[in-house]
């Protein structure tokens, strides 16, 4: 089992592009893959790709008297691209994601370092378990506690009252969207991290102590040179996260200043202005791309070094 | 002496940070349960008093009855497409070698890397082109696009463990390469399959972006939770919102149950 990770069974015995019994199935060798493929390939194009596609066609497209009607303009575009409040919301959700993502490791690592190189095995294992549970459920909700814990009459103004502290505005600003944007991502960013320091060959670590190496310089020098990859896919993940949730931004600062995806809501659902919306997704994705691409640069060059 | 009592004292701060990590986790959703049952219409401290009233209410509450039949006829036929669709890119994927494998499996994989809010946006324009948008059955399809990727992700790590000669025994035994699927490895991956159904359906239990985007008047669940959201401030949320935690955590946990997820190695497990 444990080298599994370093050979793919099926190629050991199916030779790549021949099929694997030809005898058998030479009648009709090709039903199985396509009656298995065809469906899935259509469902994900139907579902997924050709609205992605649409996306970008509609962008090009024009708004007459409140109906969609298909064109090759460039005013979508520049009307968007050239706009005060695409480019305030664009930078307001940059540095916003960016600060999460910040954060989300900062605050991810030493957990996951404790998680995976401390806990006994059984607890590591409950850890996980209790870390996978909130990345796959009611999200909308928490966000909804958060608010009623921060809010001006909420759990905690309520309780620094009592001790005599005036209320404090905790809801609103900058401190509870990143509380809000930390609950989505935070606990992604700590499983990703507990994985790959669990996968670190513990002879690296003891090597290291061995030759003298503080517990410091231990952990920046082998540990996070060695998580390089995942430190990278759990960055990603949390800015990609943070800078297209729409529900944070939504309750934790009541859509002030927007985000780029409060943009997209609201010009969806107030008015027909559907091209321009769909520039604005375009933009997002581009952004998004851009991100990623860095992270397999940053991830490739480590690699070389 | 002193290295000793500083060890002590990381090892401590350590344990105390992951202790906050969790309680920064459990802490809203224990917001909402506790204060369900709180009689105060606004819920903050102290308490007003235990009381079954809101959780009363949403049983009497037509929009609530109608958004939860939605979201469990949803939920469900995302379960069952999902790990059919998530079997078949596994399988594929798994056992042939072709060109354009590499982009087929991002076709599955990649629809949870797209914001919910563009997604949901595309599809409404897309789909309501094609004439399908406002119904049950699209918010389903849409789900399914989605949650497909994380079928295929579990069940594909369970094929890497089957050893390559059983399917081949059965070849050899006279067994057509359907049946040997059906008989070998089906069999074989009966725990994940069982964890993609489950996780699958917790994914459209808690997805409110695209089932509002394309549902129309049918709301699910969470888009109804939404809509009261954005009104007043409503006791019955809190009921609602204990409802769908408990729906949604148990979802993930059986889920959790039939795949190991665990620290250094991932390995879909047979129950005891």
């Amino acid at each position: 089992m444990a080298d599994n990770a370093t050979y793919s069974p099926e190629v050991t015995f199916i030779p790549a592009g021949t099929p694997p019994h030809r005898a058998r199935t030479s009648a009709a060798p090709a039903v199985l893959p396509l009656a298995l493929g065809v469906p899935v390939v259509a469902w994900q194009a139907l579902f997924f790709a050709a609205p992605l596609v649409f996306l970008i066609v509609i962008t090009f497209w024009q708004v007459k008297s409140f109906r969609l009607e298909p064109a090759f303009v460039l005013d979508n575009w520049s009307r968007i691209l050239g706009s005060g409040t695409f480019h305030s919301a664009l930078i307001h959700t940059l540095v916003v994601a960016s600060t999460t993502t910040v954060l989300a490791l900062l605050l991810a690592f030493p957990a996951a370092y404790t998680i995976a190189l401390r806990l006994p095995i059984r607890l590591r294992d409950l850890a996980v378990a209790m870390l996978v549970v909130p990345v796959f459920s009611s999200y909308m909700l928490r966000i909804y506690a958060w608010q009623i814990v921060l809010s001006p009459e909420g759990m905690t103004n309520s309780a620094l009252q009592w001790l005599g502290v005036g209320p404090l505005p905790l809801l609103g600003g900058g401190f509870s969207l990143q509380i809000g944007l930390l609950t989505l991502t935070l606990p992604i960013a700590v499983l990703i991290i507990t994985f790959a320091l669990s996968g670190v060959d513990p002879t690296l670590i003891e090597a290291a102590e061995n030759m003298g190496y503080r517990r410091s310089r231990v952990i920046a020098h082998v540990l996070v040179p060695s998580v390089r990859p995942a430190l990278t896919l759990a960055a990603t993940t949390t800015f990609l996260l943070a800078f297209g949730d729409y529900v944070s931004p939504l309750f934790m600062t009541g859509s002030r200043p927007p985000t780029l995806s409060i943009l997209i809501v609201d010009t969806v659902k107030s008015g027909s202005q559907w091209p321009r919306a769909s520039v604005i997704g375009v933009a997002m994705l581009v952004v998004l791309a851009g991100v990623f691409g860095l992270g397999r640069w940053f991830v490739s060059r480590g690699m070389k070094r | 002496m002193k290295r000793d009592s500083l060890t002590r004292l990381s090892r401590t701060l350590q344990y105390t940070w992951v202790l906050a990590l969790f309680v920064f986790i459990a802490a809203p959703m224990l917001v909402i349960i506790v204060f369900s049952f709180d009689a105060n219409r606004f819920p903050t401290i102290p308490w007003g008093g235990f009381s079954l009233e809101w959780h009363r209410a949403i049983f009497n509450d037509e929009m609530v009855i109608d958004a939860f039949v939605n979201s469990a006829v949803v939920g469900l036929g995302t379960a069952v497409f999902s790990t059919l669709l998530g079997f078949a890119a596994a399988y594929i994927d798994y056992r042939w070698r072709f060109r354009g494998q590499s982009s087929f499996v991002l076709l599955v994989a990649i629809p949870p890397a797209v914001p919910a809010t563009i997604l949901g946006m595309a599809m409404l324009a897309f789909l309501s082109r094609v004439g399908l948008f406002g119904r049950t059955e699209t918010i389903m399809a849409c789900h399914v696009a989605i949650a497909a990727s994380f079928a295929m992700a579990i069940i594909r790590l369970r094929l890497g463990e089957l050893g390559a000669d059983l399917e081949q025994a059965a070849w050899n035994l006279g067994a057509s390469p359907f049946t040997a699927l059906m008989r070998v490895v089906v069999p074989f991956c009966k725990p994940a399959l069982i964890a993609s159904f489950f996780l699958s359906a917790a994914v459209s239990f808690d997805e409110f972006m695209i089932a509002w985007f394309v549902g129309g008047v049918h709301e699910t669940l969470p888009v109804r939770i939404l809509n009261l959201l954005q009104g007043q401030v409503n006791p019955k949320i809190n009921a609602i919102g204990t409802v769908v935690l408990v729906i949604s955590i148990t979802l993930v946990l059986v889920a959790q149950r039939f795949v190991g997820v665990k620290a250094g190695r991932t390995a879909a497990t047979e129950p005891p």
